[in-house]
């Protein structure tokens, strides 16, 4: 009894000398970014944002190393009943869920208030990863046999899409798409399914988008001109960007966001609070950072070896977690920028928030955890 | 082999994923670029900043012609509120909590000032549509003592602040209203009208919007405005997205440039004794200097005291003043028209004299003229008997002048009319050219036969010239030309023009005056006799005036006269009585007796008039006093008109040095704020 505990107990202590210390590094600097910023925004008080900030990324953290040392199976065989178990809150949420500010998004169970679209994120790569890794090889480049992964992906996004979260529903069915992608859809489907997902968005802007969404996107296409309604975050933003130069105001000295000119600057709109106090060396340094945490999850997939149990699973799930990542980069900070239209999705790891936050170490848990047992056969024959 | 599929899609994402981050990163230096070379971004971050705040410019100061302060500048104790700051509860507010609390907060500021539940329900009301984050001011001119109540309580009176700003004032109040004028918060329809033009009438408009800023809206403060505004300054100061400062930190400035000031001709103790002198009486006096053309008196009564204007007349007391039957409001010495009666006699003579009548010229006065099958009278009614010139205007017989208009005929006495001043306007009120303002002057009414033709009353009779012999008729004069003549008059003939500023930028020194063209002066010398005569001599009309108390010392100088200067020569002066005849006395009435006009209406009395010059032997201030309803030209106005006098030869202004603008603005500013 004891010696198994102590046994797990030495496999997390051996576990971390193989621990990727460059994907924890990267993830350290990034969310130090934010507290830095959390800092500037509490006009230079640490109780209040930076703290909670910098104790939630700890243990989240802790949490990431933890799951680091759990075998890639357990996460293989957890796979669809996580999603079950996520899905059915999402259908608790339609249900029993609390609606604040107009969208119905929170479930409460007990003393927790959990947002189980943020969930699904994870869960979705991992549903779709193992259904990828059962299928035969030539199968998943046919419509048919992607028609199941479909649905996996269509229900929650629908459910999520209904609450209504564009952002998180636009999120998972990106990541979803991404492992579909991954495991090998032929482009004759591809390119077809791209001209209809475009009817599609214009269908959607006519029929599915609610008002306030719609008005985004309008201003974000210019068809509606709109400074101080909804067009105002965008153009603060840009104001605050294009004023900035190549070094900034310094930091806490940002005169848009420290004047509150900027709005959401402590979650949405952080990448422009970035760029204002840092300049374009600021920005493209947090861009850096994130493509380097993309590029490193990506390298851990690559080096998946194929004799590996669920090797398929691991392959793909790991590049789901990078497509993830860099859709909230991307989305995000195309979205301060005026690039894409505004979609409530925080800049992981720097915007204030604990679920997202929650999320994305989850999700780099299951990295860890993959690129800690890549040779754990071969370690055990050694040992 | 779905492995290699596997590394080239996902290198595809990844090289996606860096496609991306590469546009997002091109879009920042994009932003920033075109900020480089546009400085569009910087410019709107910087506008979002500062706020730009007017510095309002400290207006000029009106000086007296000896330098006493006329319209000035002063600390003004003022208490406001920033509805943002009462919330009892900041997290939690609505319209009705922000209104309950400013009730409760502004509530406890009237118990202390003394103000009631309406007064409390109004300032609310203003407050709540009012910006939030800035001072709404409650009330303006606090005492002192209810300053310092305030200030003592503040401590419990979340969002109340009591501060000092400055404030246009007016130390003598009623005494200068007219002259001088007002200042007012600009108007709704003023706002309006700058809007039209452009957008430097937007910028201007903001300005007008400014809670600080006056504009003069009557009298010199209304016709000097350019002079006495000065030029606004501004101050950037930081302020957050709501609009609150939040630095003294300022983004750059510009001083205001301070108004000019000006210096006026008026002596501001006979302007005060001259309001003084009127009592209860409407009406309004003017002194002049017969050598400058200084306008050193020039009085309306009733005034009004113009401070009530500053910050905001109430509507009740706007309408008491407006309504009031002795009109305060206005400007009678430049507006008010009047029949000059009697006081117009002089006109008469010289024009007769011109006409080539001579002193043996004799009317015998019976009390009545008939002419043209009716009777016109002489307002004394057993008549003045045998008179000439002399005797007709000391006694102010109405027949000899009935019979001497005849003799002169009406286009000449309107000449001398027109040459005396009669029938114009002076521009008194606008001392500068193209000011861009007009005249508040009257420019009365001297009729002649091409006048009558030209209003379409047909053919003139003589009717209308005996009535012209004795000033009334369509004849309209106002009491600023009343002056002019009697100063021209008491020149020997000279242009005498008035003049209200003495000194300001712009102004220009006067020239000595001109020979008047066609008129001998033998013929003012006579009537100017005749005028001694009113004054002086037995059987003058204000022969009661005669004794001013006043002598003149060896050295010069003019004294009350007191049991030792019994044996020094009187100063003396020379004058006319006159009586404007507001309503037709009908047959009928003349039939039953003439009413006198104490048993009228007042409003329905003769208007009394008085124009006198002295001393006589050296003429040099003309004065003309008009008392509106006031019966008798000799019972009422003469005694104005001498009360006047004394004090204008009492303390003679124009031998005293003036004060110099220059030395006043260097002493104004060395005085600390």
């Amino acid at each position: 009894m004891s010696s198994g505990v102590l046994t797990m107990a030495g496999k997390v202590v051996g576990g971390v000398g193989r621990l990727n210390w460059g994907i924890i590094t990267v993830l350290c600097a990034i969310a130090f970014i934010g507290v830095m910023m959390h800092f500037s925004v509490s006009e230079g008080a640490w109780a209040g944002m930076p703290l909670t900030h910098s104790m939630r990324f700890m243990s989240l953290l802790a949490v990431a190393i933890v799951l680091a040392a759990t075998p890639p199976r357990w996460w293989y065989e957890a796979a669809y009943p996580l999603y079950g178990v996520v899905l059915l809150l999402l259908v608790g949420v339609e249900v029993f869920g609390e609606t604040r500010m107009g969208a119905t998004r929170w479930l409460s169970i007990g003393p927790l208030s959990v947002q189980p679209s943020e969930f699904m994120k994870v869960t979705i790569v991992m549903a779709l990863a193992r259904y990828y890794n059962d299928l035969r090889p030539d199968r998943a480049t046919t419509l048919l046999w992607s028609l199941p992964a479909f649905l996996l992906l269509c229900v929650p996004v629908g459910l999520v899409m209904h609450q209504p979260d564009l952002g998180t529903g636009m999120l998972i069915a990106f990541a979803g798409i991404a492992i579909v992608f991954l495991a090998g859809l032929s482009w004759r489907y591809i390119v077809p399914a791209l001209v209809i997902a475009a009817v599609g968005a214009v269908a959607a802007y006519q029929f599915v988008l609610h008002d306030y969404q719609r008005a985004r996107v309008n201003v974000f296409l210019g068809l509606a001109d709109d400074p101080l309604g909804e067009g105002y975050h965008v153009l603060q933003s840009k104001i605050a960007i294009g004023s900035a130069g190549l070094f900034g105001q310094g930091w806490m000295q940002g005169s848009q966001a420290q004047l509150n000119f900027l709005p959401e600057k402590h979650t949405d709109f952080i990448f422009t609070m970035i760029v204002e106090e840092f300049g374009l060396f600021g920005g493209l340094l947090v861009l850096l950072l994130f493509a380097m945490l993309m590029g490193l999850a990506i390298s851990v997939a690559a080096r998946v070896r194929s004799q590996a149990p669920n090797a398929y699973f691991q392959k793909l799930a790991v590049a789901g977690v990078a497509a993830t990542l860099a859709c909230y980069v991307l989305i995000n900070t195309g979205m301060v920028m005026g690039l894409v239209p505004v979609v409530g999705i925080p800049l992981p790891l720097i915007s204030y928030g604990g679920t997202a936050m929650t999320t994305l170490m989850v999700c780099f848990g299951l990295v860890l955890s993959i690129d800690n047992h890549r040779d754990s056969a071969s370690a055990r024959r050694v040992r | 082999m779905s492995g290699d599929r596997f590394t080239r899609r996902s290198l595809m994402l990844a090289s996606g994923g860096v496609v991306g981050m590469g546009a997002v990163a091109v879009r920042m230096a994009h932003l920033q670029t075109s900020d480089f070379l546009s400085g569009e971004w910087t410019e709107q971050a910087r506008e979002n900043r500062y706020d730009r705040r007017v510095v309002t410019p400290p207006r000029g100061i009106i000086y007296d012609r000896f330098g006493v302060h006329l319209a000035t500048t002063r600390r003004d104790y003022r208490v406001s509120v920033i509805p943002q700051d009462v919330d009892s509860d900041p997290r939690r507010v609505t319209p009705q909590s922000r209104q309950a609390d400013l009730t409760r907060t502004i509530g406890v500021v009237a118990g202390l000032l003394g103000h009631d539940e309406a007064w409390v329900r109004r300032r609310v009301r203003e407050a709540m549509v009012a910006n939030a984050y800035e001072p709404f001011v409650l009330r303006q001119g606090l005492h002192w003592d209810e300053f310092c109540a305030i200030n003592v309580r503040l401590p419990e009176l979340k969002g109340v602040s009591a501060d000092d700003s400055e404030t246009r004032s007016y130390p003598l109040g009623p005494v200068f209203a007219h002259p001088i004028g007002y200042v007012q918060k600009p108007t709704q329809r003023e706002i309006d009208r700058v809007l039209e033009q452009g957008p430097e009438g937007e910028r201007r408009a903001v300005y007008l919007r400014t809670p600080d800023v006056r504009l003069g809206k009557s009298g010199l403060e209304k016709t000097m405005e350019s002079t006495l505004h000065g030029e606004a300054g501004w101050r950037l100061v930081e302020v957050n997205a709501q609009g609150r400062p939040v630095s003294e930190h300022s983004g750059g400035e510009r001083k205001p440039k301070p108004g000019g000031g000006i210096v006026l001709t008026i002596d501001a103790d006979l302007q005060r004794t001259a309001m003084e002198a009127f009592g209860e009486q409407a009406g309004s006096a003017i002194v002049m200097d017969t050598v400058t053309g200084d306008v050193l008196v020039m009085a309306s009564a009733p005034g009004f005291d113009p401070n009530l204007f500053v910050n905001g007349i109430g509507q009740q007391e706007f309408r008491a003043l407006n309504e009031d039957e002795k009109h305060p409001l206005y400007h009678k010495a430049l507006t008010g028209s009047y029949s000059p009666g009697s006081t117009f006699k002089m006109v008469v003579g010289i024009a007769a004299k011109q006409a080539g009548l001579t002193d043996d010229w004799k009317v015998n006065c019976p009390g009545f003229f008939p002419f043209g099958g009716r009777n016109f009278h002489c307002w004394k009614r057993g008549g003045h008997g045998t008179v000439n010139m002399h005797s007709a205007i000391k006694g102010s017989c109405d027949v000899y002048f009935y019979r001497a208009a005849l003799y002169a005929g009406p286009e000449r006495i309107a000449n001398v009319a027109r040459a005396l001043g009669f029938g114009q306007t002076y521009g008194v009120d606008v001392p500068l050219p193209g000011l861009n303002v007009t005249t508040a002057e009257k420019k009365g009414i001297v009729p002649d036969p091409a006048w009558w033709r030209e209003i379409g009353r047909g053919k003139w009779t003589d009717g209308l010239t005996v009535n012209f012999g004795i000033g009334q008729g369509d004849l309209q004069v106002t009491p600023i030309q009343l002056a002019v003549y009697t100063a021209r008059l008491a020149s020997n003939g000279r242009a005498v023009m008035p003049r209200l500023v003495r000194e300001g930028p712009g102004v220009r020194e006067p020239q000595a005056f001109p020979m008047l063209p066609h008129l001998d002066p033998s013929h003012l010398a006579a009537v100017r006799a005749g005028m001694y005569g009113v004054s002086n001599e037995g059987g003058g009309t204000a022969i009661s005036a005669s004794n001013l108390g006043i002598v003149r010392m060896p050295d010069g100088r003019i004294v009350r006269a007191t049991p030792e200067t019994r044996n020094l020569p009187p100063v003396r002066i020379a004058g006319k009585t006159g009586t404007a005849q507001v309503r037709v006395i009908t047959a009928a009435e003349r039939l039953r007796g003439v009413k006198s006009n104490d048993s009228l209406a007042w409003r329905l009395r003769d208007h009394a008039l008085f124009v006198c010059f002295g001393p006589w032997d050296d003429p040099r201030y003309a004065c003309a006093v008009v008392v509106e309803h006031g019966g008798g030209g000799s019972a009422v106005a003469g005694p104005i008109a001498r009360e006047i006098m004394r004090e204008t030869l009492l303390k003679d202004p124009s031998r005293r040095p003036p004060a110099r603008l220059a030395q006043l603005e260097a002493d104004g500013r060395e005085v600390p704020a």
